[in-house]
């Protein structure tokens, strides 16, 4: 997995790609703080847990993928999460 | 042989591990809470051991271990007494937090009389046990959502059944949330969009489908050209509550779909499964009634196909997996953190993971199939 910045909030996350249409995506910190989409959310009273997607980071995963920067990978096995 | 590597003609071995003794910390749905308020004790085998549940007069529920400290008479075979549960064999009394309040033959209680009790809520019309093997009451971020407007005229009564699974772990259910391929060969259903969210103790799925040509199950509630949206979550590692939206022509019918089981022994558990469908403004409560009685029967035939399969599986700790199949192994780890005491939960069981699988060589081969599977049998002769 490819370590990337999340282009509105910092946001560090690790990111594989098997295809333009699979997307797996690690978090490494606490979600409903270190995003600040997610943090708008909860201030609004909703659980990141239930919210699918975060569009920002979503937007800079595709903008990385258009840049060549997450080259597509097979199947592995997860690694232990960096400390 | 020609052309092969060494490591393609390694043969993989199937690692079984074993299933765990421990049983997992988190809420367990026992089944619609109001058969429990018939003024009876019931014996529910679960977590390893043997419980009575039964309703005090002010209707709250409780779940204590069956076996008196006495003599170890089996109070489900009792009686509900006042606000206790008597004992069939010498008439000692418990009371719904595990304490016994009374030997009517005896000056005294003795000392330490105390026996397990589990902590019980309701919600939605259904009954929770609170199964933890540290003895912590749950912390108050984890439980169980309400159902908005459940109780009221928006939705119809719980189709409700339950499953007896034997020779198998409940690890085997909880992996389907992750399982996007058995959808279409196990439930009949062809997945268009399938996403995996884990974190925390929730562990999400969002799926959109459409039914297949050859085989239609009552899941589709016998509507045409049906699209099933879906949103699940378990809320811990044994309740899943999905919201389902089945479109078709234009409408849209809503339903939540309960998925939970309780183990019972570490190769048994009781499967449960029930629905509540949204009854639009002037349908007759008998027509939501039906759409809900012929989702859950169609449900069961996909479930008891589930069975089937675990029955007769290997339990395997590493699974051999595409690019297109969905996160088992992420699922585990998150899985994990339910059997192992809450100190030592680590971060990889808890943080946020998402994971999109590409469904479309899956959905070329499948309309594929199942359009030929319906064109031979249309053609073949009556
Ligand atoms: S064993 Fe229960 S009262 Fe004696
Ligand atoms: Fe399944």
């Amino acid at each position: 997995m490819r370590p990337l910045t999340c282009r509105r909030c910092a946001n560090r996350v690790l990111v594989e790609k098997y295809s333009p249409i699979h997307t797996s995506v690690q978090w490494l910190g606490d979600a409903r703080t270190d995003c600040a989409e997610f943090a708008g959310l909860a201030e609004a009273g909703a659980d990141s847990a239930f919210v699918p997607t975060c569009g920002a980071l979503r937007a800079s995963i595709d903008e990385a993928v258009r840049a060549g920067l997450v080259p597509e990978s097979r199947f592995g096995e997860p690694a232990p999460l960096p400390r | 042989m020609g052309g092969t590597t060494p490591e393609q003609d390694e043969v993989r071995m199937i690692e079984t591990g074993s299933n765990p003794t421990r049983f997992a910390r988190g809420w367990h749905c026992l089944g619609l809470a109001d058969t429990f308020r018939d003024g009876r004790p019931h014996e529910v085998k679960a977590f390893g051991q043997t419980a009575v549940v039964f309703a005090r007069r002010d209707g709250t529920i409780h779940m204590i271990d069956a076996f008196c400290r006495h003599m170890g008479g089996n109070l489900a075979r009792g009686a509900v007494k006042g606000d206790e549960i008597a004992c069939p064999f010498h008439d000692w009394r418990w009371n719904g937090e595990g304490r016994c309040v009374g030997v009517p033959y005896a000056r005294r209680v003795p000392l330490r009389a105390r026996t397990t009790a589990w902590i019980t809520m309701e919600r939605n019309g259904l009954l929770f046990a609170w199964n933890d093997p540290q003895g912590n009451p749950p912390p108050p971020d984890v439980t169980i959502p309400e159902i908005e407007g459940y109780g009221t005229d928006r939705w119809s009564e719980w189709s409700w059944k339950s499953y007896l699974v034997e020779g198998a772990h409940c690890r085997e259910i909880v992996d389907n949330v992750v399982d996007m391929a058995h959808f279409f060969y196990v439930h009949y259903q062809i997945p268009r969009y399938f996403k995996n969210v884990f974190e925390g103790h929730v562990a999400s799925q969002y799926m959109r489908s459409t039914g297949r040509d050859d085989i239609k199950t009552g899941v589709q509630m016998d509507l045409p050209d049906a699209v099933t949206r879906s949103e699940a979550s378990y809320y811990g590692p044994s309740f899943m509550l999905d919201t389902i939206w089945t479109e078709s022509d234009g409408d849209v019918v809503e339903a939540k779909l309960v998925n939970c089981h309780y183990p019972i022994t570490p190769d048994s558990f009781l499967l449960q499964y029930g629905i509540v469908v949204e009854k639009k403004p002037g349908m007759p409560d008998e027509q939501a009634q039906v759409m809900a009685q012929t989702f859950i029967d169609g449900l069961e035939v996909q479930f008891l196909q589930d069975v089937e399969i675990w029955k007769h599986k290997s339990r395997i700790d590493n699974p051999l997996l595409t690019e297109e199949d969905g996160p088992v192994y992420q699922l585990r780890r998150w899985y994990q953190q339910f059997y192992v005491d809450v100190e030592d939960v680590t971060p990889e069981m808890v943080r946020r993971f998402e994971f999109e699988v590409d469904c479309d060589h899956a959905i070329a081969t499948w309309e594929a199939e199942s359009r030929e599977a319906a064109a031979r049998a249309a053609n073949a002769p009556a």
